[in-house]
């Protein structure tokens, strides 16, 4: 096992952490206002395709990944349209979700770039050392410089959503709709308006981390981009314990899982690669079955909030 | 209560007109002849026996996803691994079709009975997950569902390749379930119903079905009366992966005969859709399953005649789901009771 392996290694964890962080982030905020959304896959499938189009259209992946965002903003207000002012169930309703997006896209692709057409591909994101002209030799130059703008965003917001949630008042006002809604209404807490500002964010931030595939991972778009990343991502939340940083970690450990799984099919041992295939899938198996439930998240997710309620 | 019954009835039918007319402004906007695409989609799905049987054998496996989604749902618990169980016993199926080299009705038996068992056994460790570790059995379902295609990949690319394309060998012809009168819908179909109907009888007119759906509307009341929540919630589990198993082993006997990239992609995930739509009644399920079978095989009319692409009736399913569960919400909403009552104010009186 020589250094190059390591270095790659660790390079292409970071890499494969920051969809998920993004993901995972939007999980963290719905579920903190109460809003167990499991429709994550699908924002991050409708996401993922918008930002492609876009940044192929306009050439600029940035462009990309804001169209990205808006359209899982835009898909996730179904969902909290549905389960905040309807009270529906929101995991039946986060899985309608996951049904009726990847479906969208994959109609949107084929009316678009019709079935049969040749692999279309996209410009990539610039990474921060490219656009400063320069091509970082050791590890740690190509660590913190040969990295695009959105792995440095997602750092950002762990840091602000850990600051966010422990540090300001607006923050553990949030929090309380989470676990307790109607004493969080007592105190003068708007509760709905709450609630729908969570799947704005949750929105924005699946739509983000599904664009980042297109415009800063792969230069194409496939069905099934997303390969349950949606899911892992809602482990990592119960993973990370509900909190940013450990969010930040959970995320970075399925990031390697899903990074060891590529370098190890490349290095190939004889085995069929699907068996390395597995190891992300079978990584979050393994942890939530070794975490068991010893703290659960927000008191009131999954529970409908309704203000006439006694 | 009886009001309650119509509702359940009229929501998805409204749905399925809301999303049928959301399919035609679709179609309206991609220049073709709305009218003339859903002609073409009836022809195709109903047009002749020969496409009835078409539209039934597609059906078959939905039938069982559909069956299995219900089953644990009825129970509390989320199965989001149909399509895992259902290719787990499609891969025994396979083995024990391919492998044994016992053939005819035994063989036949034989590869449903292995099926079931693979099902039951890859739907039994998010079971087991949920009652031991207390672990959320959606995100472990999922999960082992990726684990099960890549599996199968590894058995159809390497373990039962036959040849240059990746496939497994094809099953054996004594193996094959008979076709009813000569048309693409075979026995398993007969299979299906079969299940839906034993369900059914199951949950609805048996002390256990009851006890099963008292823990599926509320786990601690149902703990205080002192039933074994906790062997139910497996028990579903089990037997909800043994359906997804019989039908991946129906399906391969039945219509595909190989294991190829794309077996049953999808169908677990259809199958909760349609449980969802059919709100857990089984024989509700299977009339569900054949109207999105019927849509997906007259699609393919629909789009020959009119040059829509097939997609649509996937968006149309998929329509079909979100007004489906965001409708049966509204209707629970006391704002909605409020308002039907006042708009027949005598109905209620009398």
């Amino acid at each position: 096992m020589d250094m190059n392996f390591v270095t790659n290694l660790i390079l292409a964890s970071v890499r494969m952490a920051t969809p998920l962080i993004f993901v995972s982030l939007a999980e963290l905020y719905s579920q903190r206002a109460g809003l167990t959304n499991i429709g994550l896959e699908g924002l991050a499938t409708i996401g993922s395709l918008v930002g492609f189009m876009v940044s192929l259209l306009t050439d600029s992946p940035i462009l990309g990944v804001l169209a990205g965002m808006m359209a899982g903003i835009i898909v996730n207000m179904v969902f909290a349209y549905a389960t905040i002012s309807l009270c529906a169930e929101q995991i039946v309703y986060g899985m309608a979700i996951n049904i009726f997006a990847p479906a969208l896209a994959a109609f949107i692709y084929r009316v678009y770039f019709g079935s049969g057409s040749s692999l279309v591909q996209v410009r990539l994101m610039n990474t921060l050392a490219s656009t400063m002209g320069i091509t970082p030799s050791n590890f740690f130059a190509r660590l913190l410089l040969d990295q695009t703008f959105m792995v440095y965003f997602a750092y950002a917001l762990v840091i602000f959503t850990a600051i966010y949630f422990n540090k300001t008042k607006s923050g553990l006002n949030f929090k309380a709709v989470g676990e307790h809604p109607k004493a969080a209404a007592t105190l003068g807490i708007n509760v709905i308006r709450t609630k729908y500002i969570a799947s704005i964010i949750c929105g924005a931030l699946a739509g983000m981390g599904g664009a980042y595939l297109t415009t800063c991972y792969t230069t194409t778009y496939v069905d099934g981009n997303i390969a349950g990343r949606g899911f892992i991502a809602l482990a990592a939340v119960i993973f990370g314990r509900w909190s940013a940083g450990g969010v930040l970690l959970a995320c970075l450990f399925f990031g390697f899982c899903d990074a060891l799984q590529i370098r190890l099919q490349v290095a190939s041992f004889g085995l069929p690669y699907q068996f390395f295939q597995m190891i992300p899938y079978v990584a979050t198996v393994v942890v939530l079955a070794l975490i068991g439930m010893k703290k659960a998240g927000p008191k009131s997710c999954g529970k409908p909030y309704r203000k006439e309620e006694r | 209560m009886h009001k309650n019954r119509l509702f359940s009835v009229l929501v998805p039918l409204i749905s399925v007109l809301l999303a049928f007319l959301v399919g035609c402004i679709i179609m309206a906007a991609l220049k073709a002849n709305p009218i003339t695409a859903l002609k073409a989609l009836w022809k195709g799905a109903f047009g002749s026996t020969r496409n009835l049987g078409t539209t039934l054998a597609r059906s078959t496996p939905l039938i069982f996803t559909s069956l299995c989604a219900c089953f644990a749902y009825r129970c509390g618990v989320f199965n989001l691994g149909g399509e895992g169980q259902f290719l787990m016993g499609s891969i025994a199926c396979c083995y024990v079709a391919t492998q044994s080299g016992i053939t005819g009705l035994p063989g036949i038996l034989l590869c449903l009975l292995a099926g079931g068992i693979a099902g039951g056994f890859w739907a039994a460790i998010p079971g087991l997950l949920k009652i031991y570790r207390g672990q959320n059995e959606m995100i472990i379902s999922i999960m082992l569902n990726y684990v099960a295609t890549l599996f199968m990949g590894v058995v159809y690319t390497n373990w039962l390749r036959e040849g240059s394309v990746p496939q497994t060998m094809a099953v054996p012809n004594e193996t094959k379930l008979t076709r009813l009168f000569g048309l693409r819908c075979t026995s398993a179909f007969v299979i299906a119903v079969v299940i839906g109907l034993l369900i059914y009888y199951f949950l609805f007119n048996t002390s256990m079905g009851f006890q099963l759906r008292a823990v599926g509307l509320n786990m601690t009341a149902s703990e205080f009366n002192g039933f074994a929540v906790k062997r139910f919630i497996l028990f579903s589990f089990i037997i909800s992966g043994v359906i997804a198993g019989i039908g991946g082993s129906a399906e391969l006997l039945g219509t595909q005969f190989r294991l190829i990239n794309g077996f049953g992609a999808g169908y677990g995930f259809d199958g909760v859709a349609m449980a969802l739509i059919a709100q857990l009644h089984p024989l509700a399920a299977i009339l569900v399953a054949i109207f999105f079978a019927a849509l997906r095989v007259g699609s393919t009319t629909m789009q020959a005649a009119t040059g829509v692409p097939t997609s649509v009736s996937e968006i149309i399913q998929a329509l079909v789901i979100v007004f489906t569960v965001a409708g049966l919400a509204l209707v629970k909403l006391p704002e909605f009771k409020a308002f039907l009552e006042r708009l027949f104010p005598a109905r209620k009186e009398a």
